[in-house]
């Protein structure tokens, strides 16, 4: 097992280090070929042996510790360099005071001199996901970016790109497996540069500003890091995680620490304050917001919360961050329904759905847990589909907005249907992320406050999808043609396609995922807590209820056996008629919907979403948002202080 | 065990459609009273039906008839989990599923009144979702858990404790009959704007199987309103068919309010509505005995 741990952090460095080497787009195809192989089946292999930890000490854990100094030394004069050079002063600011703070905790706290790497079940999870849809994202690139630096006439800085991104899996890698909160910190703050740099790859001055804003809120994040490290190790002498689910539930004084590296999974996930990083980041080319969005950085956030879960379950504190999670979760979907570009839309359903994980954390109960770790693998595998499939469309019909995404099924059929896939797995039945949103409501109804935002949310959360559903495969058409011009790229439709599949396959078989990756995390995390799930053949049960989603599975089954055998009555082609339009088909070809006006003109008929903008406002529900998430950090920071 | 459960099933998809037929021919009755008029037979419903099947299938979208396929089984499915007792809050998101196959059903069909049809229903599911779940939320607060079947072992009803999620449940199913004031997406009779909304493409076969579909869809909403009662069966039945009975009338007495009106009022009144009850449960820490 040692030797897979250390092949995951340390080959993606090499792969890093061989995209700088050519220029050549063949050799980055094989080399990012090689390195999804190389992913999926180290951290398949790891899967499957299991959890354990290994121990660090002596030389070994000496030339761990000089490493990860030097690097953080680099990274420091790296960040002062970018903001004096772009002249951001607040950047450099915090730079300052975090790099204060580090040099403090490196040479003024007595540090443990061992250290263990472990593996548990959800940081096996956890690398499935980053090394598994991580890597997809990689090969997706291989087919996008050449086109999108084209389109933007830019000059080709690819190398950067790969490497950067390599860097960026390697410290996702690093991340799950420490057990040390130091050593998470540094892999933590490498995420960070690294979003940063792939953030502001474009170069323009929009780039720039998102870049910025990303570094900007996630240093606050590390800031906020470091000093739970400090309060933990000074007042508790607690360095790692074994430390605090040894410790168990904290009182008192005790949960400022906590609620600290909180905060920094908050700014990490993008929660309400910390939101507007993540919605920046779409200026980046779609690959970096997938890897954003779906299996890196924002994920890292709500595993450190899951982490922490321990510490937090059952107290008051878990309330607060139960309720701000599940504030997020409603602000945020009502923001997306007024959203008419796909990939804001996407953004802000990712805020949504990680203020849903966060929210089943704070419950901290064992179905509650369980809800928040099958969402993070659900979500993580249909968001990263829907965002690939966004930035497809956006090359196809040279727009990410829904209204101009109508017929897109005669445009592009494979690719609607893909990304029609996508939307349903997040809206329906069987499939895993509403699976997962009955448990959390289930899990919550204890809890009124909790329960009232999640079933507004999840009524929300189903409108915005059903728009774009709808408005893709509206269109009267006899036959799926696709249009010749459009470019199909081998990698890119390799990736949705495998991507989809992967989206069924969890779905299908939710119950070993549950069995084998989730519940022996919940016996770990939630040993208190004497309510837990368990799935059997598809059906998902508590004590409170169950989801048979054996059943859904057949009624889906009839309804595909039963659509082939009707199947030629059912989508004839002979029987189809232009709509009908009150006796006015007026259009020469018939392949517009045409009215005729008082004046004996011809007026095309043209009908567009609701959007609500008057109801649902983007900049009146943000500011709600800061004002309400703020005073409830401050609610408990204070709290915790008196 | 087996033999029974095939026996009910059978027994469900055999009776239902019968019942929503016989209860879609007194609608139409009881309408024609009211406004003074005969009215069709009371088999008129089924009589149309038949006719529809022999009908040809017209489409405007090729594989619109797929959604209604799909509608068909979902709202059968969800008839069929509330039959059988289980997870209410499952079958709520099964019975979802239906109607969003409808909605995207309509969509496809790139009908301009379908389409404003569909938007308008989507709006009506954001209005009726949320109280729709906040009924089953207060029966989990009073029983301690999700599955209809838990009701047997108490003896008092839920109507007793969720007084005011009953009157937001009777107004909702206005809008889930598709009945005035709220049949602003598609409405029983191809009188309105919209033409028919939703359904405007739908001809024929598919019509026929549209109607079928409402007609389990009549037994699965009167069969939500009948878990207020379910230890009395007799008292059950009394309040499905005072519901059917409001919604008719209301139909025949109110003309149609804009969508907007409905969102904005179920979210101001019914859903705070909803949330008292719920409130009042939480805080008085009510349980059923």
């Amino acid at each position: 097992m040692n030797n897979l741990i250390l092949l995951l952090i340390v080959v993606p460095l090499i792969f890093a280090i061989l995209f700088t080497l050519s220029n050549n787009k063949t050799f980055y195809k094989i080399i990012s070929y090689a390195l999804c192989l190389f992913g999926t089946t180290v951290s398949i292999m790891l899967a499957y042996h299991g959890t354990g930890n290994i121990k660090i000490s002596g030389t070994a854990f000496s030339i761990v510790e000089g490493i990860i100094i030097i690097c953080e030394l680099l990274i420091i004069l790296f960040l002062f360099y970018v903001s004096i050079k772009n002249k951001r002063w607040g950047v450099l600011t915090l730079t300052a005071i975090s790099t204060v703070l580090s040099v403090y905790t490196t040479f003024f706290i007595g540090k443990s001199e061992t250290s263990i790497i472990n593996v548990d079940s959800l940081s096996i999870v956890m690398a499935l996901i980053v090394n598994i849809v991580g890597t997809l994202i990689v090969v997706f690139a291989n087919g996008y970016m050449t086109e999108y630096e084209h389109h933007r006439g830019m000059k080709s800085k690819q190398k950067l790109f790969y490497a950067v991104i390599c860097v960026f899996l390697a410290a996702m890698n690093g991340l799950i497996f420490s057990d040390s909160l130091s050593w998470m910190y540094f892999f933590w703050e490498i995420t960070t540069l690294a979003s940063f740099i792939l953030i502001a790859y474009n170069a323009d001055a929009e780039a720039l500003n998102s870049g910025f804003r990303a570094l900007f809120i996630n240093i606050i994040g590390g800031i906020s890091f470091i000093g739970g490290i400090i309060i933990f190790k000074t007042s508790m002498n607690i360095d790692s995680f074994s430390g605090i689910l040894a410790h168990g539930r904290v009182s008192s004084f005790a949960i400022i620490p906590v609620f600290l590296l909180c905060i920094a999974g908050f700014a990490k996930s993008a929660q309400v304050p910390f939101q507007s990083w993540l919605l920046g980041a779409m200026v980046a080319p779609t690959p970096v917001s997938a890897l954003l969005h779906s299996s890196t950085m924002v994920k890292a956030g709500v595993f450190l919360i899951i982490k922490l879960s321990p510490a937090f379950a059952g107290t008051s504190l878990g309330t607060a961050i139960a309720v701000y999670g599940a504030f997020t979760f409603v602000l945020c979907s009502a923001m997306a329904v007024s959203q008419s570009n796909a990939k804001r839309v996407l953004a802000y359903s990712t805020i949504a759905n990680l203020g849903l994980i966060i929210c089943s954390a704070g419950i901290g109960t064992g179905v509650a847990i369980a809800a928040a770790i099958t969402l993070l693998i659900f979500h993580a595998v249909s968001k990263a589909l829907l965002f690939l499939c966004t930035g497809q469309i956006e090359h196809t019909i040279g727009s990410r907005d829904i209204e101009d995404m109508f017929g897109l099924i005669h445009k592009a059929p494979a690719l609607t249907l893909i990304t029609a896939f996508g939307i349903i797995s997040m809206i329906l039945p069987p499939f895993g992320v509403l699976v997962t949103k009955w448990i959390s409501i289930e899990a919550s109804a204890t809890n009124p406050l909790v329960v009232i935002f999640l079933v507004l949310g999840s009524a929300l959360t189903t409108i915005y999808y059903i728009k774009w559903l709808g408005t893709m495969l509206s269109f009267p058409s006899v036959n799926l043609k696709p249009e010749k011009t459009i470019k199909r790229p081998f990698s890119v439709y390799l990736v949705l396609s495998i991507l989809s599949v992967i989206v069924l396959a969890i779905s299908i078989f939710i119950t070993p995922i549950y069995n084998n990756l989730v519940a022996p995390e919940i016996k770990s995390l939630a040993i208190k807590s004497k309510d837990s799930l368990s799935a059997v053949f598809g059906d998902v049960s508590s004590k409170s209820g169950t989801f048979n989603n054996s059943l859904v599975f057949i009624a889906l089954g009839i309804l595909i056996v039963l659509s082939l055998i009707v199947w030629k009555v059912l989508v004839s082609k002979t029987q189809v008629k232009s709509i009908y339009m009150c006796g006015e088909n007026n259009s020469p070809d018939n392949d517009k919907n045409m009215f005729r006006s008082g004046n004996d003109s011809l007026v095309e008929s043209n009908i567009s979403n609701y959007y609500l903008k008057d109801i649902f406002n983007e900049k009146a529900l943000s500011t709600l948002g800061y004002v309400v998430s703020i005073s409830i950090i401050l609610v408990v920071l204070i709290g915790g202080l008196l | 065990m087996i033999q029974s459960d095939i026996i009910k099933i059978l027994l469900v998809v055999i009776l239902s459609p019968i019942l929503g037929c016989l209860l879609a021919g007194l609608d139409r009755k009881i309408t024609a009273h009211l406004q003074g008029r005969v009215g069709p037979p009371i088999l008129q419903p089924y009589y149309d039906f038949r006719k529809l099947l022999a009908k040809e299938n017209f489409v405007s979208n090729r594989f619109q008839n797929l959604y209604i396929l799909a509608y068909f089984i979902f709202i059968l499915a969800s008839l069929l989990m509330l039959v059988f007792e289980m997870d209410l809050l499952m079958i709520v998101f099964v019975f979802t599923f239906a109607n969003i196959a409808l909605i995207i059903g309509g969509m496809s069909t790139g009908s301009p009144y379908s389409k404003i049809g569909s938007q308008r229903e989507t709006m009506a599911m954001l209005a009726y979702e949320p109280i729709l779940v906040f009924y089953i939320v207060g029966m989990f607060m009073l029983t301690g858990s999700f599955t209809i079947s838990k009701l047997n072992s108490f003896k008092l009803p839920l109507i007793a404790y969720l007084p005011l999620i009953f009157v937001c449940m009777l107004y909702i199913m206005l809008v889930k009959f598709k009945k005035s004031p709220f049949d602003f997406a598609s409405s029983h009779h191809a009188h309105q704007e919209l033409v028919k909304g939703i359904m405007t493409e739908f001809s024929g076969p598919t019509m026929a199987i549209i109607e079928l579909s409402h007609w389990y869809e009549t037994v699965f909403l009167l069969g939500l309103m009948f878990i207020f009662w379910k230890q009395n069966i007799f008292i059950g039945v009394i309040i499905s068919i005072i519901t059917y009975l409001f919604v008719i009338i209301v139909d025949n007495i109110s003309a149609r309010l804009y969508w907007k009106w409905f969102l904005k009022y179920t979210w101001s009144v019914a859903v705070v509505v909803s949330i008292a009850n719920i409130l009042v449960l939480y805080i008085y820490k009510i349980k059923l005995s």
